[in-house]
């Protein structure tokens, strides 16, 4: 009987590494292309995360400072009597109070009548900041700069307005002189967003202003320091909710939660740039290694065949990668520091802060870690095709690969490429897992994993559909093109060559950052187009009612202005009631527009107003009482339907209505910023400030602004071009740094290339040695290499340009944006990407085309 | 005319330096049929790089009818192979993306000018591959293959031709084919032709036999 011999122990860890060290030791140069696609990638996301956590660290040790108090309420009206008595008690508890007022007005210089919009502030400098300090050019102190007679103004003022220090400047009623520029504003970041230069005043000189009256839109900031014997923060916190429950009332702890959200977000959506080109790298990653196990054919043939199994072989090259994916990670986390360093300069003006950068540990882990995933996940299709690799292949190479050409039925297929496949859906759910760690959000990981799984198959589809039409063109015109042209071609279909590959990382990286230029473009240009046509491009601001019809005669008498002036009554006030239920008890639901509970702008108007459209209901009569249209998409948020009933508070009074109608605005008139237009006996007699909006010739808006101004210095002018020169500025800024975290897909895709390059290397010396033993110069051999990497280059940017068009249109559909073509970004675009590869290859090829052939043969 | 004046060939393996040919002296005239000998390792295959001008002497003088290739550039080098040498590897060296045809059409496009496509095609012909212009190398034969490189080396009729091993890598019907071309070339035409062989066989259809061993010739003797 014969006994089974004992199972033979696998290959030892010791061995297999050892084996795959001196594998990759022999062929290091090969392999610093494989270590670079992986650091490219994770260059970018430990620079992205990185900022990102030094930006948290920066808001958390610096949040008393960034709020310039403990603790902060903002409303957008001023207090009651009941409020400020209620407030003022505080103080005797040892909790200080200050507050700063802002609102967007106008202002003008002595020698430019033309006002500007700028960002007011008024505050007690005696007080404020409780935390933190304002840092003045020339330096000096704020408390004792900032006086009623003084202003202290942004440094984009004076450059706009050709203003110096010690000039005067005009705001609303009153005249002040310029003291000093503000260098730093410590709680900037948490202050509302405003249009325009920054100016501080104090509150006496806002009094003198006569900007602010009953009704007016300044928000109100109440800044609150804790004294030692005072109540804890949240104990105070609560006691300030109940006294201003429309308030918004933040605390140091939270590190302004609305920032850190955005920043989250901020941070998620950069970080899927960046693994796009981290999947790029693990393309190359996994190509490389196709080629180099490709190269090895016959070592493991001949290593089965002296008894080691598959498993054991896997072990060696599984290490392999592993080592390779955490160099390249290594070598990512540390370009990523520099990274990290770059980005602030890259981002600008939209970090608000100075961010103080640390080692970025938990972002280098995380970046190290998804490098070294995504390169194990992509190189599981060529490690699994060891198990394929015959021992008699040592002898029938030839005849082998000739063999698997032949016809198989779907089943066989399936049988024989099933781990293939399955090692593509883990690719897949591998990449899920790592954009939802990325992102934080299962939605935004789907949808990303999706999104570039499609493209990359369309970009495949089309790259192959492409390479296949040019052979056909080549087939049938070969004999009739230049030799050189004819050879640089025919290269592209090289055996070896990953020409698909190559097209399709390169065509990506191309795509996104062509991408991200048409959808800035064609969003700068809707907005330029909204101006050239009849709606209101100027918008006037806080027109009391005594001023209304001096305002509208000036305006009638304009050269310039076209058409009459629209008038919008503006009343503010808070939604408390829906369908009889307090609104505050919904406001954790859904979608539930939380900011209706502390501000909501109500209008009335006897008829349907300019641009707005009836979709259910109808318009109200003359007589009509306690009736109110509500925005259909609003109402919809709100759950209320014609017949529902709605109540506001107006200074403490209670408005009831009844919804008679819904209706959707155009949103280019002045009716557009009231989601709730009432019948006019709801808000009679209550405190209303106007808004208006004019339709000016571009030429003559600065006349109007200045005669506005010189007339009615306290009615806020807001040029829309202004508005949108400012959006465009935040648009461009946002879609730079995109653009700069695509490059690194890019590079990707060049790094891609060379390797493709360099692993090709041997066919083309040895071509090169047959071309120069055939008589070819230096010159004609380079011209092939130019043909084959300029074609290389150009499909790609084609495919990406193509790419580019459609996905950024689409997504432009989706937003109601027009989208406008760019044919010279286009024409860059392809142009571009065939110069960069053929620089790229030149490059690669270089120290062949000089060198005497047998020379570099047997160097090699 | 081939000259060979005190050729020396040295490279560098790792730490140490390998000579591998040790001073050669060989003058081949016109129209000669020269077999070159030797085991591996011997330096046969390398001389015949030098011959070509594949690579640099470390020392000596090559002189192809008269002009001194040593220490010619690349380029003017090209020049001179492209009109003087055809040149046969042992394992073809076809370009693998272009077709038969091409191939062989190839040094009249590096080197010449006016169409060439008639004498490629009557090249083919007269190889017996008639019917193969448009296909591959990879489509064809290793016999085959070789059929088309002596065709690419013999497309501008160069003086000389360089053999190396020709028949190294065939079976010995179509070895036998390959070694008749070169042969009816050498004699119809008046080809120089030198063959690196390790064959005795083939070596003793040559005029004349020179035997490397350890990088010196020791044997140079012209045959009936």
């Amino acid at each position: 009987m014969t006994t089974l011999e004992p199972t033979k122990p696998a290959l030892g860890w010791a061995t297999a590494s050892r084996i795959a060290w001196r594998e990759l030791r022999a062929s290091y140069a090969k392999f610093l292309f494989v270590i670079l696609s992986v650091a490219i990638g994770v260059a970018a996301l430990t620079g992205v995360r990185g900022l990102s956590e030094a930006f948290k660290r920066t808001l958390m040790t610096q949040a008393r400072s960034i709020m310039a108090g403990d603790l902060s309420a903002r409303m957008f009206r001023q207090l009651t009597p009941k409020e400020a008595q209620q407030l003022d008690s505080l103080d005797m508890q040892g909790v200080q109070r200050t507050d700063a007022t802002e609102l967007v007005s106008m202002a003008s210089s002595a020698t430019d009548p033309v006002p500007l919009l700028v960002s007011l502030k008024a505050v007690d400098p005696a007080a404020y900041p409780f935390y933190g300090s304002v840092l003045l050019d020339p330096a000096g102190d704020f408390r004792s700069v900032l006086t009623d007679h003084t202003a202290i103004v942004g440094p984009d003022l004076l450059y706009r307005l050709k203003l110096h220090i010690g000039d005067t400047l005009r705001i609303g009623n009153t005249t002040l002189t310029i003291a000093a520029v503000v260098a730093r504003e410590p709680d900037r970041m948490s202050s509302t967003m405003g249009l325009g230069p920054r100016v501080f005043i104090t509150r006496h000189a806002l009094e003198n202003s006569g900007l602010l009256q009953q009704g007016s839109r300044a928000g109100e900031r109440f800044l609150f320091r804790l004294a030692p014997n005072a109540p804890n923060v949240q104990k105070v916190r609560s006691r300030l909710e109940a006294i201003l429950p429309e308030a918004q009332v933040q605390d140091f702890r939270q590190a302004n939660p609305g920032l850190t959200r955005g920043l989250d977000n901020a941070t998620g959506i950069l970080s899927m740039i960046c693994l796009v080109a981290m999947v790029l790298g693990a393309i190359g990653v996994a190509m490389a290694m196709r080629a180099h196990l490709a190269q090895r054919m016959d070592i493991l043939a001949v290593m089965k065949s002296i008894g080691a199994r598959s498993s054991d072989i896997l072990r060696i090259y599984v290490l392999q990668t592993t080592l390779l994916g955490l160099t390249g990670g290594l070598l990512g986390v540390v370009l990523g520091i520099g990274v990290e360093k770059l980005l602030p300069h890259v981002l600008g003006l939209l970090l608000p802060i100075t961010v103080a950068t640390y080692l970025p540990i938990r972002a280098g882990l995380a970046g190290l870690l998804t490098g070294l995933l995504t390169t194990l996940l992509f190189c599981l299709p060529p490690l699994l095709d060891i198990r394929n690799v015959k021992p008699n292949l040592v002898f029938r190479r030839l005849v082998d690969e000739g063999a698997s050409a032949a016809k198989m039925s779907f089943s066989a297929r399936w049988k024989e490429h099933r781990a293939q496949w399955i090692s593509v859906v883990i690719i897949v759910a591998g990449l899920c897992v790592i954009a939802w760690g990325l992102s934080d959000s299962w939605i935004v990981a789907t949808w990303f994993t999706g999104g570039l799984g499609a493209i990359l198959l369309f970009i495949l589809a089309m790259t192959a559909g492409l390479l296949k039409l040019l052979r056909m063109l080549l087939d049938k015109t070969r004999l009739s093109l230049p030799s050189f042209l004819r050879h640089g071609l025919a290269n592209l279909y090289r055996p070896g060559n990953q020409s698909k590959a190559v097209l399709s990382a390169l065509g990506v990286g191309v795509m996104l950052i062509l991408s991200v230029f048409l959808m800035q473009r064609s969003m700068i240009r809707d907005m330029q187009v909204t101006l050239g046509t009849g709606v209101p491009n100027i918008f006037l601001i806080d027109i009391s009612t005594d001023e209304l019809p001096g305002v509208r005669k000036l305006v009638a008498a304009q050269p310039g202005v076209i058409g009459a002036m629209e008038a919008l009554p503006i009343i503010n006030g808070r939604l408390t009631q829906l369908d009889g239920v307090d609104a505050q008890t919904r406001k954790d639901e859904k979608h539930f527009p939380r900011h209706l509970l502390q501000s909501t702008v109500l209008t009335w108007s006897d008829t349907v107003p300019n641009g707005a459209k009836v979709k259910e209901g109808a318009w109200w009569g003359p007589h009509a009482h306690g009736q109110v249209a509500v925005e259909q998409d609003l109402a919809k948020r709100l759950g209320l339907h014609l017949g529902s009933t709605v109540a506001f508070s107006v200074n403490d009074q209670l408005i009831p209505v009844k919804v008679a109608a819904l209706i959707r605005n155009d949103g280019e008139h002045v009716n557009a910023r009231s989601e709730f237009v009432l019948s006019r006996d709801a808000l009679a007699g209550l405190p209303t400030v106007w808004y208006g909006a004019i339709h000016v010739a571009p030429a003559q808006v600065g006349r109007v602004q200045a005669a506005l101004f010189a007339a009615f210095p306290t009615v806020t002018v807001i040029n829309i071009a202004d508005v949108i020169e400012t959006i465009q500025s935040v648009v461009r800024q946002i879609t730079f740094v995109i653009r700069f975290l695509a490059g690194f897909s890019i590079l990707a895709g060049v790094v891609i290339l060379a390797s493709s390059v360099a692993s090709t290397r041997f066919r083309r010396i040895r071509e090169v040695v047959v071309l120069k033993t055939l008589g070819a110069r230096r010159s004609r051999i380079a011209g092939i290499f130019a043909v084959e990497f300029i074609m290389l280059g150009s499909l790609a940017g084609l495919v990406g340009t193509v790419f580019a068009n459609l996905l950024s249109s689409q997504l432009l559909r989706r937003m109601d944006v027009t989208f406008h073509g760019a044919w010279l970004a286009d024409l860059i675009g392809i142009l571009g990407t065939g110069l960069l590869a053929v620089a790229t290859g030149w490059l690669a090829s270089l120290r062949i085309l000089g060198q005497r052939p047998l020379e570099v043969l047997r160097e090699e | 005319m081939i000259e060979v004046r005190g050729v020396r060939k040295s490279i560098r393996n790792g730490s140490r330096t390998v000579d591998i040919l040790k001073g050669i002296d060989i003058v081949v005239p016109s129209g000669q049929f020269v077999a070159i000998m030797g085991a591996s390792g011997s330096g046969k295959s390398t001389l015949l790089g030098l011959l070509a001008g594949l690579d640099a002497p470390s020392s000596g003088e090559v002189l192809l009818d008269g002009i001194d290739i040593s220490r010619l550039d690349e380029d003017r080098l090209a020049e001179i192979r492209g009109k003087k040498l055809g040149f046969v590897f042992q394992s073809y060296q076809l370009i693998p993306t272009l077709t038969a045809l091409e191939n062989v059409l190839l040094p009249h496009e590096l080197n010449a000018h006016g169409d060439g496509k008639p004498h490629a095609r009557e090249l083919l012909t007269s190889v017996g591959l008639g019917d193969r212009l448009t296909h591959y190398p990879v489509q064809l034969s290793g016999g085959e293959q070789q059929r088309v490189a002596l065709a690419r080396a013999f497309m501008l009729n160069p003086p000389i031709v360089l053999a190396d091993e020709p028949t190294g890598n065939l079976d010995s019907v179509n070895g036998q084919h390959v070694l008749d071309l070169l042969l009816s070339r050498n004699r119809d035409a008046g080809t120089t032709l030198v063959l690196v062989t390790h064959d005795p066989v083939v070596a003793a259809l040559a005029h004349r036999r020179i035997v490397l061993r350890d990088g010196t010739v020791v044997a140079d003797e012209v045959q009936a």
